[in-house]
């Protein structure tokens, strides 16, 4: 995210919000498929990449800013549970090194699709240009950003009630936490596996859009955003999505207070500096500090 | 003609660099258990120790401090050195976290060392790199010549790395490392400490890599950080996969078959805009060779093959079976 002028309190305070959301709803869907498939999905990176250049496309059509990000992220989501039918079932016999792999060849194949349908130029969504509001006289976000840091709120709030209160948020811990037990108690994995790449991969894709709004799009965002995703997850404790929440705002924040020490172009670096840290201390993540690591993690 | 020759003398030359990463990858991934994300870390560590040790000193308009034109065995040296020991700091840190977080530790590492490389100017002249690096023996035999006599030490080079890992691999080092991988609390009891074999076969890996980085420089005469990225990881780790994970011959033939799958396109004349759609489906070509492989030939080309001592194994006595390459 670009900045302008000197760090301040409040900018910290307004760009470590707005990184927290983005990450926050990027991550999500990536825990839970670890949680729930058992793997490292390097793929989902590339649909954050996917959702970003559909809703351009979208958009670019005549469509309006958010009915494309929705039809991205719904579109998004679909590709998510073929890929899961496709290339990731057949294959989930053979072990997690397998998996992970098949995982960076999908990721190798939608970025290059991508990249081969739309060229290696920076683009950005055309928005109508808007100031950013004003609170005592301090510029705050703009409506953009704004809205975004709403709708990841809600979004992590959704997922949440959806996890806790639904039928299919329970079979989706059920089937996680004990596939055979579940399937004896009456849920089907199959269908709660389809749930789960759905909204993972929806929510991804909505993330890039975002991502494009607050800054532009380019064919190594889905790259360089899994790297950040990778240091969520670890910071968050492998698999937890509560953790996941925590860790993208005390990364975040982390970020922009160490980018008042490091160059801006440290930004990733520092993201894993300071999981390297906290591993060596906590190897379990930050979801050791509550549970020991051995607790439900969710 | 000639034209296609020198493609060929390149695209092998290519390959005898990746067959080297591969068989790296292979000691302490494939033979080891280690799923390291981080080769790459060691393969610019090498590469640049060497060119600032064998590079001359920064002209006008760069910007880094040292380059000290010793000759071309000191860079190695100063390489290989450089690699292991960075891979003996990072592998002690590391090694004692489980598989996943190991595998993302040794990522996070690779990401932070490219960054550094992109950003300490004074060190490695930053994005711009290092560039004109005269690779050794340029005067011995004419110009047009110097692509074989370069294919010829890197031929040389694998061969020496292929064999001493080979050595490793068959020795009792090899079998502990696959003990440890294969039964992880058998092997402590059969007395093998897994740690300081790991970490054994973390830093050899790792010194291998360095020397890689510094035949990368021979090849392209220049050194930039976007050389390595965690690309080039993943592109190692195809390979293997193609090759056969755990497995030598798999290894070897791996790096020169992913060559001939990513660069052989290189080679058809395409234009502008065209050039860069190919090169990404270049990208999408090796996506969907990975994703075959896996579903259909998981253990690879030249899957590693269990190796029985003693004669022949009683049905069922696993922990007699050993895997040898």
């Amino acid at each position: 995210m670009p900045r302008i002028g000197s760090e301040s309190a409040m900018d910290i305070l307004i760009f470590g919000t707005i990184s927290a959301s983005i990450l926050l709803l990027s991550s999500i869907g990536f825990s839970m498929t670890l949680k729930t498939e058992g793997f490292i999905n390097i793929a989902h990176g590339q649909a954050l990449l996917m959702g970003a250049y559909l809703a351009l496309w979208l958009d670019g059509l005549g469509l309006p800013l958010w009915a494309a990000a929705i039809l991205a992220s719904i579109g998004c989501g679909f590709t998510g549970v073929i890929l899961n039918r496709v290339l990731f079932k057949p294959v989930k016999s053979k072990g997690i090194l397998v998996l992970l792999f098949t995982s960076v060849g999908a990721a190798y194949v939608i970025y290059g699709i991508v990249g081969a349908l739309a060229g290696k130029r920076m683009l950005a969504f055309d928005l109508p240009p808007m100031r950013a509001w004003q609170i005592a006289g301090q510029p705050f976000m703009t409506p953009y950003e704004f809205a975004i840091v709403l709708l990841a709120i809600v979004s992590a709030l959704g997922v949440h009630v959806f996890l806790t209160y639904t039928w299919a948020g329970k079979s989706i811990r059920a089937v996680a936490d004990n596939e055979d037990l579940a399937r004896v108690r009456g849920f089907d994995p199959r269908r709660t596996s389809d749930i789960v790449w759905f909204v993972a991969t929806a929510l991804a894709g909505l993330a890039g859009v975002f991502l494009g709004i607050v800054g532009s799009l380019h064919t190594q965002m889905g790259w360089q955003m899994i790297i950040m995703i990778l240091a969520v997850t670890v910071l968050g404790g492998l698999g937890s999505i509560y953790g996941v929440m925590l860790a993208s705002v005390v990364l975040a924040f982390g970020i922009e207070i160490g980018l008042m020490f490091v160059s801006s172009s440290y930004r990733t670096g520092l993201a894993f500096a300071l999981i390297i840290a906290v591993l060596l201390v906590r190897p379990g993540g930050l979801q050791s500090l509550w549970g020991g690591g051995k607790t439900r993690t969710h | 003609m000639s034209g296609l020759l020198l493609f060929l003398v390149s695209m092998v030359s290519l390959g005898a660099i990746y067959a080297m990463l591969c068989v790296a990858l292979n000691l302490e991934s494939g033979v080891g258990g280690l799923w390291d994300l981080g080769i790459v870390s060691f393969f610019g560590i090498g590469a640049y120790a060497y060119v600032i040790v064998t590079a001359p000193p920064a002209a006008s308009y760069q910007a880094y401090i040292f380059g000290f034109e010793a000759p071309v065995w000191a860079g190695m040296a100063a390489a290989m050195i450089a690699a292991a020991l960075f891979a003996l700091l990072i592998g002690a840190l590391t090694l004692r976290l489980k598989r996943e977080y190991f595998l993302i530790t040794t990522l996070a590492f690779a990401e932070v060392i490219r960054q550094i490389f992109v950003n300490e100017a004074w060190l490695t002249n930053g994005v711009a790199g290092i560039y004109g690096l005269r690779p050794p023996l340029r005067e011995a035999v004419d110009p047009s010549a110097y692509g074989f006599l370069l294919l010829a030490l890197l031929v040389a080079g694998l061969a020496i790395v292929f064999l001493v890992t080979r050595h490793m691999v068959i020795s009792p080092f090899g079998r502990s490392l696959k003990a440890v991988r294969e039964n992880e609390a058998l092997a402590i009891t059969a007395g093998i400490a897994p740690r300081r074999h790991n970490l054994k076969a973390y830093v050899v890996a790792g010194t291998i890599s360095g020397l890689a980085g510094v035949f990368y420089v021979w090849y392209n005469t220049i050194v930039t950080p976007g050389q390595y990225s965690s690309d080039v990881t993943f592109f190692v780790w195809t390979a293997v996969i193609i090759g056969g994970l755990g497995s030598l011959r798999g290894a070897l033939v791996g790096g020169f078959i992913f060559v001939l799958l990513h660069d052989i396109l290189r080679f058809v004349p395409v234009s502008g805009e065209a050039a860069a759609t190919v090169a990404s489906l270049r990208t999408a070509v090796i996506g969907l060779a990975l994703i075959l492989i896996l579903r259909w030939r998981p253990n690879g080309l030249f899957p590693e093959r269990a190796t029985v001592f003693g004669g022949a194994a009683p049905a069922g006595a696993k922990a007699m079976v050993s895997h040898n390459a």
